[in-house]
């Protein structure tokens, strides 16, 4: 009888320290490989160029870049954007990034419409999803003209 | 020493004999060249990890540095452009040796007990097979590979839940960058290597210990009254292993490995593609819309792989033979029919061709534009689909430009 018991606290005190060795070294490791995703990305004004020179009644493609810390990094991001002012002053920028899956959409003037080469979205002139999957509309970014500039809020 | 005292001395220190019986203990009578398919998904895998490892001699998993370093191996490297290409063909063969492997199984239902661990095991593989293929084809840093790693962490983002913390984990942050691809080279070279190693391992001894479930063929007796293992069945799987290899070598010397221009995230012209083998998933994607995305994302991968990883428990009946039994015959052959089907479509499925172009302009960085004249947007304005590059020149460019002009 006091064998078993002392054979039944060997294996729960082997197990404990088992537990407590794997929590103490599992927790740090599992933090510091998922940190990336408690990590808040920051929001931040970038220069797409001079607003004249941007006026358009009909959809310009803007690539622009900025820099940008990408983990140990500083790395310069290269975006792409849809630009008008519709002819009036009032700017509407788009995101070129499908809201389905992330591949990028093409304007075309014929069709007035954002094609997407991946799964065949199709959204209008005002982003909204005509066809396909996506669940939500293309994401219009936040814009401000400020000495002859216009800048986009990247986030 | 002599060469029966050598092999004295290491019979009394390693369990040889043991080990010979057992390799030749016998298989059930009826086999086929069927049976031959697990060895070579094995010999896929070592070839895959003998070649990945030298690749990785040369291989520099950077944003900076990636592309420059396969087309290195690629075109400077001795042998570079074969060593590549034998991993490069080896991942779709072995894509294709393990799922006819596991059709093997459903068609002699090797899953059923007391082979049901021997079978999760083996699920388990073919999810770290296409875990390899996916975390695989972001390293060369190409177009392609940039915008399928873009599509796949997507996908994982509509996971109800914890499918953003997922993709962010995947990502190591919002988007994909230097994390990112030091992450999946890390997931392709050590992670993945270790759990497949692991697995097979456990996956091979069940096999082992069990031993073959043979065809349905078989009466009880006939189990244990076979060829033996050892030489037989290694012979005509190494002889397997030949031939898989010859075509893998002929097929990589005479093929070229696809590399695409650089992962460019803004390219307006590029049309995404996946490998062949995600094709499925990527024409399944089109046909959930709206609010249904979720089905063609998550769904319907989600609850067919919890299908096949758990159906020795599903299909609990005694019946051995394909054609008595008649459900698994038809799911079987309905999602192997939905999968050619949806990869066909998906591989034949159009370009998309936009009609006219969106005026493209690149913008200029704020201190290069404070202090430029304002140009005329009539007179400036560029022709449709014409490429405005962003690039300036340096001061030495154009004097070695200007040096050239007027030397002609």
């Amino acid at each position: 009888m006091e064998k078993q018991d002392r054979r039944s606290f060997l294996e729960i005190a082997t197990a404990f320290i088992g537990g407590v060795l794997s929590l103490a070294a599992g927790i740090p490791l599992i933090g510091f490989a998922i940190s990336p995703a408690f990590k808040k990305g920051e929001s931040k004004w970038v220069d797409l160029g001079l607003a004249d020179r941007l006026k358009n009644s009909r959809f310009k493609k803007v690539d622009y870049t900025f820099t940008a810390k990408d983990g140990w990094v500083k790395a310069t991001k290269k975006r792409s954007v849809y630009v008008t002012d519709a002819g009036n002053g009032e700017w509407s920028v788009f995101s070129r990034i499908c809201s389905h899956l992330g591949c990028l959409v093409r304007w075309d003037e014929s069709k007035e419409s954002f094609l997407c080469p991946c799964h065949g979205a199709i959204f209008d002139k005002t982003g909204a999803v005509v066809a396909g999957p996506p669940p939500e509309p293309l994401q219009k970014l936040e814009t401000k003209v400020e000495a002859g500039i216009l800048y986009v809020k990247e986030s | 020493m002599s060469y029966a005292g050598i092999k004295q001395f290491l019979n009394e220190r390693l369990p040889l004999e043991a080990l010979d019986t057992h390799l030749r203990k016998p298989l059930p009578k009826h086999i086929n060249l069927l049976f031959s398919l697990g060895s070579l998904a094995m010999f896929l895998l070592l070839l895959q990890a003998v070649t990945g490892a030298f690749l990785a001699f040369y291989y520099s998993p950077s944003p900076e540095h990636a592309h420059n370093a396969v087309t290195y191996i690629s075109e400077e490297v001795p042998f570079g452009a074969f060593v590549r290409g034998l991993h490069h063909w080896g991942a779709s063969a072995m894509v294709i040796i393990v799922v006819l492997h596991l059709l093997r199984v459903v068609l002699y239902s090797s899953y059923k007990a007391p082979r049901e661990l021997t079978w999760i095991f083996g699920v388990l593989l073919l999810l770290i097979v296409l875990g390899f293929g996916f975390t695989g084809y972001l390293l060369p840093w190409d177009e392609k590979a940039y915008w399928a790693t873009v599509v796949g962490v997507e996908i994982a983002s509509t996971a109800p839940g914890l499918g953003d913390f997922v993709a962010k984990v995947l990502r190591g942050g919002s988007e994909i960058g230097a994390v990112t691809l030091s992450r999946f080279y890390a997931l392709h070279t050590i992670w993945l290597p270790w759990l497949a190693f692991g697995l097979v391992g456990v996956h091979l001894f069940l096999v082992r210990y069990y031993g073959s479930s043979g065809t349905p063929k078989n009466t009880p007796e006939e189990m244990k009254t076979g060829k033996p293992f050892y030489p037989h069945q290694v012979f005509e799987d190494v002889v397997g292993m030949l031939i898989l290899f010859i075509i893998l070598a002929a097929v990589a010397i005479f093929v070229p490995v696809p590399l695409e221009d650089v992962a460019d995230p803004t390219n307006a012209d590029y049309d995404p593609r996946p490998e062949w083998y995600f094709l499925f998933l990527f024409q399944l994607l089109k046909y959930f819309q709206g609010p249904f995305e979720i089905i063609g994302t998550f769904v319907i991968p989600t609850v067919g792989m919890l299908l096949l990883l758990f159906l020795p428990f599903l299909d609990r009946s005694e019946r051995v033979v394909l054609w008595k039994r008649p459900i698994a015959l038809t799911v079987t052959s309905v999602s192997v029919v939905a999968i050619v089907v949806l990869t066909i479509l998906g591989g034949t499925s159009k370009k998309l061709e936009t009609t006219e172009v969106a005026v493209q302009e690149t913008s200029q960085p704020i201190e290069q534009t404070q202090g430029a004249t304002t140009p005329d947007p009539e007179t400036e304005e560029i022709e449709e689909g014409e490429a405005v590059f962003d690039f300036q020149l340096t001061e030495e460019e154009i004097e070695g430009a200007k040096a050239v002009e007027e030397s002609q």
